[in-house]
């Protein structure tokens, strides 16, 4: 599989907290939760930012801290924290987007109340001037506090330069996507996405490097595979692909996903900020152009419509919709999209998943994805 | 007696009588011109009031179908059409309701506009939406960020939510075709404020001792206050139901005889065993008195600021949008001043919003009272998740613990 680059983004992607605590011997680490933090911000003052992201061991520390029915995404983040005692932090950044990331914030801080913390408030609609002006106004409030934290002060130069950085890692992700769809032999949806995923761990710069590598090596081969033939074009949509031997199970099927409105794809890789006018606007106005996220109020269509569009304009053939078992939002979401996508005559297959999958339950979610591409794609 | 006498009437009868009247002006606003608005039971309610939109809350329609074991039935028919038997108790009916038309009370009129203020619960927000796409009708989100205990962050809080509130008017305006009354706005708020006063005097009789209120008196009183504030009516209710109350109060009368245990609420209720729960602790001499929740409408609101400000304030710091922290010292402050002496904490299935926190809660309570708590899961609204035998073997087991210990205090 493709270059050394590329093989040690795989590798770190697939165990990312152990780096962490490497790192930290160098910077301060400060994880943020999904979605939305600004880590631009984090990183111009110093700091080493990272993405939590749950882990797919057992739940055994945090069974008692949260009850059953929060989704794992939380329940799994606060594994991590509390199983490793906190050896790969040193402070979060808690974006609180549903009821449950408003309690996983509190529940967190008491639990270390040594460690930095801060909450970002971000709005939780997008539907109106407001929510613009909060977001720029909470990256202000984020800005002065990571300050204080950092103990230097964060000039607009270095908000310039953290934001360069930024965008140029989201291009290249990007540009690296669209090889990925173009030409799908050449690269497993399952690495692509853990090249993703190594993103939100590592050093930006290193990130870049290597990702730099991987792109050129891309471009360079691509021409070797241009035959798409016997595979199908997909949709993901939902909020986070986990655990991440679903992408595996998509690859077997030969399916090549050439769209999402993932948080940890899209949402993240799209669109760049501007690096001029005020830095905070800057921020919110990326913001704002982001794909729809479920637990963020706006036109209330767009649960689906985001994904017709997306659905028509890659001339896929199905959409897949991620649905983290207990996530609320998603919850109400899925029965009106499933409805929609009925009416349009668009196939739709639901894969409910949790952070701690079961062998039994991922071979069951083997087979139902296995016959849906036999009856539902005609393939055999 | 006088006539006058004759003619007041009491707080029940009045709960009653009000509450007919403000349902039979909701089912015919369309045709006095009036609009309905759905809105959360927390939310800025005195916009609509004074512009002639009527509020109805299918949170309160929820509560009646659950009162009346209905959930389960209504609950199921939307688990057929793919929603989870997880979600809220009250989404779930309300959708349930909606499909087959099932009501305890005739049901609501549809809605004409929806408006979901999230400082109670995000839950909501996203019901309404599948509300607002089956009815077609614009969804508002009033956005209240957690209100951090930083003051800076919270002066800027209440100007994100003060210059939501001028989108909604803006909203409201769209929808009415009429321009906004703002002298009418002061007013209205000066009613809620009055009532609001009221209900919170009505909840702080639970000092008394013994207390002529238990935390089923007030869940009776307070759906008033819910979907009348703001209205005059709403007002003489209270001062009614007060009077009364400090009535019994001055003679000494309490709701349960002999009265040694003084508890706690955490949580919603478990509606369909209200009086269950009443009769079983009354057995044992023990009475809740008070719970957050009953607090959350005993707002304070300032008529000499800015309106919109004073509700942006009232309504971002409800006791389920604050820090963990905070509410626990909102809940110790009760335990205070009603000198209670133990709790019953209760997680809600139906209710992430109150209960993800519960267990933390629970840790802080027991260990700044130096009183026991119980814990237990269970579900405000879906019998299914009710186990009858364990929650009634725990609460006995809980109150002979407090027994024990008054036993070895004495
Ligand atoms: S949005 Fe859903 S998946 Fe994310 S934390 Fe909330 S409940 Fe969990
Ligand atoms: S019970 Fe809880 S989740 Fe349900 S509507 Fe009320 S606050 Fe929201």
């Amino acid at each position: 599989m493709g270059t050394e680059a590329l093989q040690r983004l795989v590798e770190i992607a697939n165990d990312p907290y152990g780096r962490l605590a490497d790192l930290r011997k160098r910077k301060k680490v400060i994880g943020s939760t999904l979605a939305d933090v600004p880590e631009e911000l984090i990183y111009a003052a110093g700091l080493h930012p990272f993405l939590i992201l749950g882990t797919n061991e057992p739940i055994s520390h945090s069974a008692a801290l949260l009850p059953d029915n929060s989704c794992s995404l939380a329940r799994s983040n606060l594994e991590l924290v509390v199983g490793y005692e906190g050896d790969f932090f040193d402070g979060f950044v808690f974006s609180q987007v549903c009821d449950t990331t408003q309690h996983l914030s509190d529940i967190w801080k008491r639990r270390f109340p040594d460690r930095y913390f801060e909450n970002f408030l971000a709005p939780r609609q997008v539907d109106r001037p407001s929510a613009r002006d909060w977001y720029a106004q909470e990256c202000r409030r984020l800005r002065k506090e990571l300050e204080k934290y950092a103990g230097r002060e964060i000039s607009d130069e270095d908000l310039w330069q953290s934001f360069r950085l930024y965008n140029e890692n989201r291009s290249l992700l990007r540009t690296l996507y669209n090889i990925k769809q173009e030409v799908p032999a050449l690269m497993t949806n399952r690495t692509f996405f853990d090249v993703v995923k190594a993103t939100f761990f590592m050093d930006r710069e290193e990130h870049n490097r290597l990702l730099q590598e991987v792109v050129d090596w891309a471009q360079g081969e691509k021409g070797r595979y241009e035959d798409q033939d016997g595979y199908f074009k997909l949709i993901v949509g939902g909020i986070v692909v986990e655990p991440p031997n679903i992408y595996d199970l998509i690859d077997e099927a030969r399916g090549n996903i050439v769209g999402d409105n993932l948080c940890t794809a899209s949402r993240y890789i799209y669109h760049d900020v501007d690096v001029d006018g005020d830095p905070a606007e800057a921020l919110a106005d990326r913001h704002l152009r982001k794909p729809h996220f479920s637990p963020i109020n706006e036109d209330v269509k767009r649960i689906y419509t985001d994904l017709l569009d997306l659905y028509r304009e890659k001339g896929a053939e199905t959409i897949f919709y991620v649905h983290i078992k207990y996530c609320e939002s998603q919850d109400y979401d899925l029965p009106d999209i499933k409805k929609r996508m009925r009416e349009e005559g668009i196939p739709l297959l639901e894969l409910e998943t949790e952070y701690q999958t079961t062998h039994i339950a991922h071979a069951q979610m083997k087979t139902r994805l296995q016959a849906f591409c036999e009856s539902v794609l005609g393939r055999t | 007696m006088s006539e006058k006498v004759q003619e007041k009437k009491s707080a029940k009868e009045l709960n009653k009588i009000l509450t007919g009247e403000y349902l039979q002006d909701a089912r015919t606003a369309h045709e006095h011109g009036k609009y309905i608005a759905y809105t959360t039971a927390v939310s800025p309610v005195e916009l609509f009031v004074a512009h002639d939109i009527i509020p109805i809350y299918p949170e309160n329609h929820a509560v009646a179908c659950l009162t009346k074991r209905m959930g389960a039935k209504l609950s199921q028919v939307m688990e057929n059409r793919g929603y989870t038997s997880h979600l809220c108790a009250y989404a779930r009916s309300d959708l349930g309701y909606r499909v087959t038309g099932e009501s305890p009370m005739g049901g609501i009129p549809d809605p004409d506009f929806n408006l979901a203020c999230n400082a109670q619960c995000f839950t909501l927000t996203k019901w309404f939406e599948v509300l607002s796409r089956a009815y077609n009708v614009p969804i508002f989100v009033f956005d209240t960020p957690q209100w951090i205990r930083d003051p800076e962050a919270r002066k800027e809080i209440v100007k994100y939510c003060v210059q939501q509130l001028k989108e909604l008017v803006a909203a409201l305006e769209e929808l009415t075709g009429k321009k906004y009354d703002y002298d009418r706005l002061r007013e209205v708020i000066k009613y809620s404020r009055d009532a609001s006063l009221l209900y919170r005097k009505f909840l702080d009789m639970a000092a008394y001792k013994p207390s002529p209120i238990s935390i089923f008196d007030a869940l009776i009183h307070m759906a008033i206050t819910v979907y009348l504030r703001g209205t005059p009516q709403c007002v003489d209710y209270y001062q009614t139901l007060c009077d009364e109350v400090q009535a019994k109060a001055d003679q000494g009368i309490g709701v349960v005889e002999n009265e040694q245990f003084r508890l706690y609420w955490e949580n919603l209720p478990i509606w369909f065993k209200f009086r269950d729960h009443f009769n079983l602790l009354k057995s044992y001499g023990a009475n809740i008195l008070s719970s957050l929740y009953i607090h959350a409408w005993s707002y304070e609101f300032d008529c000499d600021k800015d309106p919109l400000e004073t509700l942006a304030e009232n309504y971002v710091s409800v006791f389920s949008n604050v820090t963990l922290e905070e509410r626990a010292e909102m809940a110790l402050d009760l335990f205070q001043r009603y000198s209670m002496n133990g709790s019953l904490m209760f997680v809600n299935r139906s209710c992430k919003a109150v209960s993800f926190a519960v267990y933390t809660l629970k840790d802080v309570i027991t260990e700044k009272t130096g009183y026991p708590a119980l814990i237990f899961e269970s579900d405000m609204g879906d019998p299914r998740f009710y186990s009858e035998t364990q929650i009634k073997t725990r609460i006995e087991a809980y109150l002979e613990t407090l027994q024990g210990r008054a036993a070895q205090v004495a």
